[in-house]
């Protein structure tokens, strides 16, 4: 009975359960802000709503500029992903290096790429749009690729008996099966695209969102901050909540069960990555000279290496350098662990109590598409700036995609599987613990691959904003005094953590997946 | 301020002005044709740059045969690559960044100083003040890490021992002080003491440059290029400055509502506009610009840099600042 009734939740019950639940939100935001008005950190709910109303027309065309500039990269970063995966997917050799490479370009910091973009795109709205697609293209690129393998062999030989090709093979099959793993990407890209626009104003954009938090910031305007947080928050919500909309609409078909042989292990390791190592170098080396873009702040590998190997104070240059980086890593990895499992749990939790939803998901919604300058100085102050409140800070700008994908992934639980389950009246822990945790287990790896480069970006921002310390730091100091050497050292020494972390996770992940998980593991 | 004052000024801004027509006078095609280039302030939109909005706005530019577009700053926005690039012929910098700049092989010069005294301020609250550098000590003090060579000097140039003061690392925003986080901030006498007068509380600020720390700041950087072969672009565009900036002095309200006519997607508001115009005043103009002209510097007040550039750990020699553009725009 229990089981039954937790599970078939009546819409209106759900409808009443969402919006006492908002309504409890709103009560704590307000309370609290209104206990926090001496540290002006916090503007509540009814501050925020006077503030809009005078100011509607100054935000109506803030979001506007925002909003396009978002969704144009939204929509381009999107395509880029989806045509990466069709390439990796015909021509399954270049998987790797395609990868690698994208997994290289998401490593890079803003405030190596800012200036670059804004010098070879001039003024206007090129670096802004730029920004918001490399925000995106990633997350959407992994679960694509996972949901192109996650389709049952004997459709696969159905195909292959008709005497079809590896297009057909695309269309009419991997395609089909990719589309939930497709639109968890899009929902995970819809706030990355908003924010990745805003922070590409920073670049020197005339006008925005991003810009207007930058000023209201610093003028102490809590009101307006807020104003804008929330504005931005609730437009990434209805863009998410559109998504979910379509996927629902499209995705009719109960996910199938999927079983495939564990693959013989590749013995290309080593050359794949030394390839992507070369490309990366060439495309590093080749961008720069082709776009003509100047040795004093646009720096060549050869000018690192020299940095690095060869000059006078190298060896300088290299323990400041490692410093950083250690203290980065002090702080990624709990970050990156406490945001994998915030998001997974999370995930879990909606699965078990989705009455719950209806509140949860406006909120990591939020939390994701709220400028992390806004919230900051909120986590520092109840958590303060050492080990918690910075491990804090990356678990909330890390958790988002893990929770998306685990989402999705949990609803893959096969349908013949679970309506077995159906049949023994199996509660939902059982179908949890049997069908959907080990259904979910490629998505949640998905996430843990796409968490790192995000993890190690996140703590550069926050060292940047709130410890001071640490490689996020010690690159805005860098670009600050105009030391690009320091600051492309710094950019390679982050690619190169990523690219570890990285392949650790994707170790952890084989093992797991050859037993759980077959037709996920690359050959 | 006085009339008289006033009037030699503006005598002197127009004359100049005047004479600096006269050698691009000279050659009609640059007056036929309007040459466009980019100036790269170093922030936001706002009163900050007003003078250059006055430039714009009456056409002083434009009368000199220049169309130039003003490009704006941001939180990453660095001024250094685009005037490097030569996507801005002059860029908006302090003494400081260009100094790191030049070591670093950008080939700049220092071309005009806006800030005749360095913008930066310990601010503290009323109760509780910093109105010396010796009480500095014992407080904890919010501030960019990035900043702690700026403390250090100071510390140095006043004989106060820095391992005495926290140093609390901070987003550039008053809230910590306002929220007891911390005793005081290092911050920009123009900018977040604004914020918090607006907000009804009235800052103690202790500027630096009145405790030895002489740097220029809103400096204009140009390339040894441009300076080579734009000469005459430059003239223009600092000759612009140049009456844009003495208009600016003249009535500081109508720079401000020109300020906030030109951009009314800046989220810029007139009682903080205002009060930042004013506490500019005396940072851009002393008795120094009133003969000279604005813009100009001492020989001293570059020996004077070049220790406090000393102690941030910058070489520098008096060849980094190059005179003789103003030098051309003041008839000189």
């Amino acid at each position: 009975m229990t089981g039954i009734a937790s599970h078939t939740v009546r819409p209106g019950h759900a409808g009443l359960t969402a919006a006492l639940g908002l309504l409890i939100l709103l009560l704590i935001w307000e309370t609290g802000a209104r206990a926090l008005s001496d540290s002006y950190i916090l503007a509540a709910p009814s501050e925020v709503l006077v503030w809009l109303r005078d100011n509607r027309g100054l935000m109506a065309r803030a979001l506007t500029q925002t909003l396009t500039n978002a969704a144009m990269g939204f929509a381009a970063g999107n395509l880029a992903a989806i045509a990466l995966a069709g390439v990796a997917l015909v021509w399954p050799g270049a998987q790797r290096t395609i990868m690698g490479l994208a997994l290289l370009v998401f490593c890079l910091p803003l405030v190596a790429t800012g200036p670059i973009l804004r010098v070879l795109l001039g003024p206007g709205n090129g670096p802004q749009i730029w920004l918001a697609a490399l925000a995106v293209y990633y997350t959407t690129l992994i679960p694509l690729l996972v949901g192109l393998r996650a389709a049952p062999s004997v459709w696969l030989d159905l195909i292959r008996s008709y005497g079809r090709g590896r297009g057909a093979e695309l269309i009419y099959v991997r395609a089909r099966a990719a589309l939930p793993y497709l639109f968890a990407g899009l929902q995970i890209a819809t706030p990355a695209a908003f924010l990745g626009a805003m922070v590409g104003e920073f670049t020197g954009a005339e006008r925005g969102m991003g810009v207007l938090t930058t000023r209201f910031i610093r003028a102490m305007d809590v009101p307006a901050v807020w104003a804008l947080a929330s504005v931005a928050a609730a437009v990434s919500i209805l863009a998410y909540a559109a998504i979910g909309w379509l996927a629902k609409a499209v995705l009719r078909d109960k996910p199938p069960i999927i079983l495939a042989l564990p693959p013989a292990r590749s013995a290309h390791g080593t050359r794949d990555a030394l390839l992507v190592c070369v490309l990366a170098l060439l495309l590093w080396w080749g961008l720069m000279q082709g776009l003509g873009l100047s040795r004093f702040f646009a720096k060549r590998p050869g000018d690192v290496f020299d940095a690095l190997f060869l000059a006078p104070d190298a060896a300088e240059t290299r323990m400041v350098l490692l410093d950083a980086l250690i203290q980065t890593i002090i702080y990624v990895v709990p970050g990156y662990l406490a945001g994998l499992a915030l998001g997974a749990g999370l995930a879990v939790l909606l699965i078990l109590a989705p009455a719950l939803a209806a509140v949860a998901m406006p909120v990591a919604v939020a939390l994701r598409s709220v400028p992390i300058v806004t919230t900051a100085p909120l986590i520092v102050l109840a958590l303060g700036r050492g080990a918690l409140g910075t491990t804090t800070l990356v678990a909330i700008m890390v958790f988002f995609p893990s929770f998306v994908a685990c989402l999705h992934g949990l609803r893959q639980a096969p349908g013949q599987i679970m309506d077995v389950f159906d049949s023994y009246a199996a509660g939902p822990i059982s179908r949890l613990i049997h069908v959907r945790i080990p259904a979910m287990l490629p998505a949640f790896f998905a996430a843990a691959r796409m968490s790192v480069p995000a993890a190690i970006l996140a703590v550069t921002v926050i060292e940047w904003l709130a410890t001071g310390r640490g490689i996020g730091s010690l690159m805005a100091l860098s670009a600050s005094l105009s030391d690009y050497d320091m600051l492309w050292a710094s950019v390679v020494a982050v690619a190169l953590l990523s690219v570890l972390c990285h392949a650790a996770v994707a170790m952890l992940e084989r093992r797991v997946l050859r037993v759980f998980a077959a037709e996920q593991a690359v050959t | 301020m006085t009339l008289t004052s006033w009037t030699r000024r503006r005598m002197m801004a127009t004359g100049g002005a005047g004479l600096a027509a006269l050698p691009l006078g000279l050659r009609p095609l640059r007056v036929a044709a309007q040459t466009t280039v980019n100036l790269q302030l170093s922030w936001l939109h706002s009163v900050q740059f007003a003078g250059s909005y006055i430039a714009q706005e009456r056409g002083f530019w434009r009368d000199a045969g220049l169309e130039v577009s003003l490009m704006q700053g941001g939180p990453n926005a660095p001024v250094e690559p685009p005037v490097v690039s030569g996507n801005a012929l002059v860029g908006i910098s302090a003494a400081d960044y260009t100094a790191a700049a030049v070591a670093e092989g950008a080939p700049f010069k220092i071309i005009g100083v806006a800030m005749q005294k360095n913008p930066f301020a310990i601010a503290s609250l009323p109760a509780n003040p910093v109105a010396v550098p010796a009480d500095l000590m014992g407080k904890r003090i919010g501030m960019a890490l990035a900043n702690t060579p700026v403390l250090q000097a100071l510390c140095s140039l006043n004989d106060v021992d820095i391992d005495a003061i926290e140093i609390v690392p901070t987003q550039y925003s008053a809230q910590p002080l306002m929220a007891a986080e911390v005793d005081c901030l290092l911050c920009w006498e123009t900018d977040l003491p604004v914020a918090m007068a607006i907000q009804g509380i009235e800052a103690r600020t202790m500027l630096m440059a009145d405790h030895g720390y002489a740097l220029h700041s809103q400096t204009y950087i140009a390339t040894e290029d441009s300076l080579a072969n734009r000469r005459a672009d430059l003239v223009a565009l600092m000759a612009g400055e140049v009456r844009g900036w003495d208009a600016y002095r003249a009535d500081t309200d109508a720079a401000v509502a020109l300020t906030l006519a030109m951009f009314p997607d800046a989220g810029l508001d007139q009682p903080t506009q205002k009060l930042q115009a004013e506490r500019q005043v005396p940072l851009m103009f002393s008795d120094l610009t009133d003969r000279n002209g604005f813009g100009s510097w001492t020989d001293e007040a570059v020996a004077a840099n070049i220790e406090t550039l000393a102690l941030l750990g910058r070489d520098v020699m008096p060849d980094l600042w190059d005179r003789s553009i103003l030098d051309e725009v003041h008839g000189r």
